[in-house]
């Protein structure tokens, strides 16, 4: 069918002769991609306090680092940037990105393992730095080391936003600090401005007020809302859902779903220990207490009137849930803002969604004496350092770490894919200001206002519990909070296992 | 120069002989090779034996014997990074009252079980309806085709499937009245079934191919006679066909029984245990005991007290199997 020639090259080869090269190549690759694949290498040339910033920013030129972070847009971002660090410094970063849970199991065994195979790693405040906090190098040796560059604006909690570099950076102690705030999902409430307008005058006719949301609505208006929807729904009305819970697979989100309602209630907490650095030995947990029963009781009939697929429904499975156009209402974290206006996906765009902080807590529920707020939580998003790297690794991965968090880094991620700034200077940008009100370029600014100008302030915002078993403790929470909302056993029994489990884990 | 007389004397002289020397080699009983020939070579030592396969024991005990050992080691320790220390058998102890490691044990028994039934009950009904048809080769090449799938992407498919939103097996199921409002994954009480049709529909093939090879040893002609005798083709599938296969059940159970004990990957992103633990099997578990809460001796321990049920079970079943094969002699 084709000509061959006589001399061709595999003609030339015996199979003997091509398997041993097929072979040879198979473990050269092999070799060389266990040797060179993704091990972080470091190059140096010496500089000192007086040297430039130039010199100071390429004293690792030639150095190879890896990047092991959650799959968040200021990674992809950074990602597609990269180029620009690697023009400044002469530094190769490989960023891997994965799911939260896998980048919490690979950086655990890497870090518990004494290795480094990810130098820099992406350290979400509860479900990573919590249990590992110890395994990061401190950077306050670095933040004033003058052979190293070093960020005009600094690192003091100034610089960011309220409690941000506390929650990702510190924990147990205050002198250490080992990650600096990287990104921030921040909890505000998202909801269908226009489909409450179309409802009001049914609701108002059913519950006496207008059906709207704001930084007053409680979590009781809440049930009212969900349950009014529901009704409506069923009745065969064209309306969807009124609200969802995060109660799907994701243990961590699952608890925090639980811990803004009961924190909005008086500031209830699991333990009694600082809310900011945590604690190794919690002690006795405030579980099973009159405060948390009720407030189980109530998570259960909220969860009665949800979305009937609220345990089914992750956080991001619960956004697509309200892009679908499902749901008239969902607490979400403020980062899911851009895929919410985006109007190729969601049915929620166009100006259909207003934003506002998360529902207050009900006085009437109160029964431990502390205040009604709006119990905000978040996941704060760390870029910390393996302790077990070299010392040259640690200085080359701070050198990223400190570029990434930079003020111009976020404004670009932000305006590229949609970022959450840390630092409070990217919102004094005045395309930034503008930003925040529609239209804008910048869809995860229309929720700046209810995040940073009220949630994160106190008394809403609840950082913890930072304890060393924190994934355990999810785990445990969100099995039996699943097991109460699916009618398997009541509040007062949820209350009382959680507690018995929690005790028992801490030892107390 | 020889007569012609003399040649044809000659010849007759030298066909006796060869007759005479045929007739004693036959006359005389066949000689047995007792004693080993002498060899060429020295006799090698068991040391030379010993070396030569040095190398795939070391393999074997660095990949296999040194992790198993550790793993003992591990669970009766506290593990941490710097240190290990003694326990005092608290791993085992703590597993006792441990509810979430009972019920993980409860529920992969359940788990197996429905699979199990499942599997062999539609996985021998294909087989048998496929049997010696004409389209039997094309059937096989497109039943196996979920077997080929990673069990991590099938699960993801399903995931898919089954979503509340726009899974499309979600809307079918609930368009014909088998599912209410909420999606399979979303209740404690049909989660689990969902995860099982996941490894149904990829196991399944596999059944269906071992009863068929077994199909094609069932002696034609025992089936012949059966059916001469007046036996139904159901009366002939359970008195014939139905015992030859029994082996090739067994082994089919046996390999589907291991499998579903070290199962995790389509449970794990289907539902990743929940909702409320009611997915939550042994394996899923230890899965997180290890590799989320880090506890790795505890991790150990339940690890351990896996392999020997599972050892346990295995030996019982290949018990089982042994009974079921024709005695020899």
């Amino acid at each position: 069918m084709f000509y061959v020639p006589k001399d061709a090259v595999y003609k030339r080869v015996s199979r003997r002769k091509f398997l041993e090269l097929g072979g040879g190549a198979a473990a050269g690759l092999g070799v060389g991609g266990m040797t060179l694949g993704l091990g972080s290498t470091i190059t140096r040339s010496r500089v000192q306090a007086a040297s430039s910033d130039d010199a100071k920013w390429k004293q690792y030129a030639g150095s190879k680092l890896v990047f092991m972070s959650e799959n968040t847009p200021p990674s992809f971002a950074i990602r597609d940037n990269i180029k620009a660090f690697t023009d400044l410094t002469g530094i190769e970063v490989t960023i891997l990105t994965d799911d939260l849970p896998v980048v919490q199991q690979k950086v655990g065994i890497d870090l518990r393992g004494g290795t480094a195979d990810y130098v820099l790693n992406y350290v979400q405040d509860k479900p990573i730095g919590s249990p590992f906090a110890d395994f990061y190098a401190d950077l306050t040796p670095m933040f004033g080391d003058d052979t190293l560059p070093q960020d005009p604006e600094g690192y003091g909690d100034d610089a960011w936003f309220t409690n941000f570099l506390s929650a990702c950076g510190r924990f147990y102690e205050k002198g250490k600090i080992v990650a600096l705030p990287y990104d921030a999902a921040i909890a505000c409430t998202f909801y269908r401005q226009d489909l409450f307008e179309a409802n009001s005058k049914d609701f108002e006719a059913e519950y006496g007020k207008r059906l709207e949301f704001n930084a007053d609505s409680t979590w009781q208006d809440v049930i009212n809302m969900a349950a009014f929807f529901k009704k409506a729904k069923e009745a065969g009305k064209d309306v969807p859902y009124g609200y969802a819970q995060h109660q799907g697979s994701f243990a961590w989100t699952t608890q925090l779903d639980i811990q803004r309602f009961l924190f909005a209630n008086g500031r209830w907490t699991d333990w009694n220990i600082d809310d900011v650095y945590g604690s190794k030995e919690p002690g006795k947990t405030n579980w099973g207490d009159e405060q948390s029963i009720l407030m189980m009781q109530k998570f259960k009939e909220l969860g009665d009137v949800c979305h009937p697929d609220n345990l089914a429904n992750g956080t991001l499975e619960l956004n697509t849930v309200y892009q679908a156009g499902n749901i008239a209402m969902q607490t979400q974290y403020h980062e899911f803002a851009a895929s919410v206006e985006d109007e190729k996906t969601s049915k929620a765009a166009g100006g259909k969604t207003a934003y506002a902080p998360c529902p207050k807590g009900d006085p009437s529920w109160i029964k431990n004496g502390g205040p009604a707020v709006n119990g905000t939580n978040c996941g704060i998003g760390g870029i910390g350092i393996n302790n077990n790297a070299s010392d040259d690794l640690k200085r080359a991965a701070y050198i990223f770490a400190i570029w990434s968090v930079s003020k111009d880094n976020q404004y670009n991620v932000l305006k590229g894919l949609g970022g959450t700034p840390t630092r409070k200077s990217v919102l004094e940008l005045e395309d930034v200001k503008a930003a925040q009100q529609r239209p804008t370029t910048m869809p995860n600014a229309l929720t700046f206002d209810p995040v940073y100008n009220y949630g994160i302030k106190d008394p809403h915002f609840v950082l913890g519990p930072k304890i060393p078993n924190a994934n355990e403790y999810h785990s445990i929470l969100a099995a039996e909070v699943q097991k109460c909302l699916s009618n398997e056993q009541s509040p007062e029994d949820t209350c009382a296992s959680i507690q018995t489990q929690l005790d028992d884990l801490n030892g107390a | 120069m020889a007569t012609p007389s003399q040649t044809s004397t000659q010849a007759n002289h030298e066909l006796f002989r060869v007759r005479q020397i045929l007739d004693q080699v036959e006359s005389k009983p066949v000689s047995v090779i007792t004693e080993e020939p002498a060899s060429l070579n020295a006799h090698p030592s068991k040391g030379y034996y010993f070396w030569l396969m040095a190398p795939a024991i070391a393999l074997l005990a660095f990949i296999s014997l040194y992790p198993f050992f550790w793993m003992i080691y591990m669970s009766l320790h506290d593990v941490e990074i710097t240190k290990t220390t003694w326990n005092n058998f608290a791993n085992f102890k703590n597993l006792v009252t441990d509810g979430r490691y009972l019920n993980g044990w409860l529920l992969l028994f359940q788990y197996s079980v429905m699979c199990l039934f499942l599997q062999i009950a539609i996985g021998v009904f294909l087989a048998v309806a496929i049997n010696g048809s004409r389209f039997e080769k094309v059937l096989v090449t497109t039943m196996l085709m979920p077997m080929m799938m990673a069990p991590i992407v099938a699960g993801l498919v399903w995931y898919f499937l089954y979503n509340g939103t726009f899974g499309w097996y979600h809307w079918l199921l609930q368009s014909v009245g088998i599912l209410g409002p909420k999606s399979i994954l979303a209740s404690s009480s049909t989660a689990m079934l969902g995860i099982v049709i996941v490894d149904v529909w990829q196991w399944t093939p596999l059944i269906t191919l071992i009863t068929l090879a077994g199909l094609k040893r069932v002696p034609q002609d025992q089936l012949e006679a059966n059916m001469v005798d007046g036996a139904s083709p159901l009366r002939n599938f359970v008195s014939v066909t139905l015992p030859n296969l029994y082996p090739v059940l067994l082994i089919a159970i046996m390999l589907r029984f291991m499998d579903n004990f070290r199962f995790i990957d389509s449970a794990l992103v289907l539902t990743g245990g929940g909702p409320g633990n009611s997915t939550k099997i042994l394996p899923i578990y230890l899965f997180e005991v290890s590799f989320k809460f880090f506890k790795l001796g505890r991790g150990a321990a339940i690890a351990l007290t896996l392999l020997v049920v599972t050892i346990i079970l295995g030996m019982l079943l290949v018990k089982v199997f042994d009974r079921q094969q024709p005695k020899k002699g």
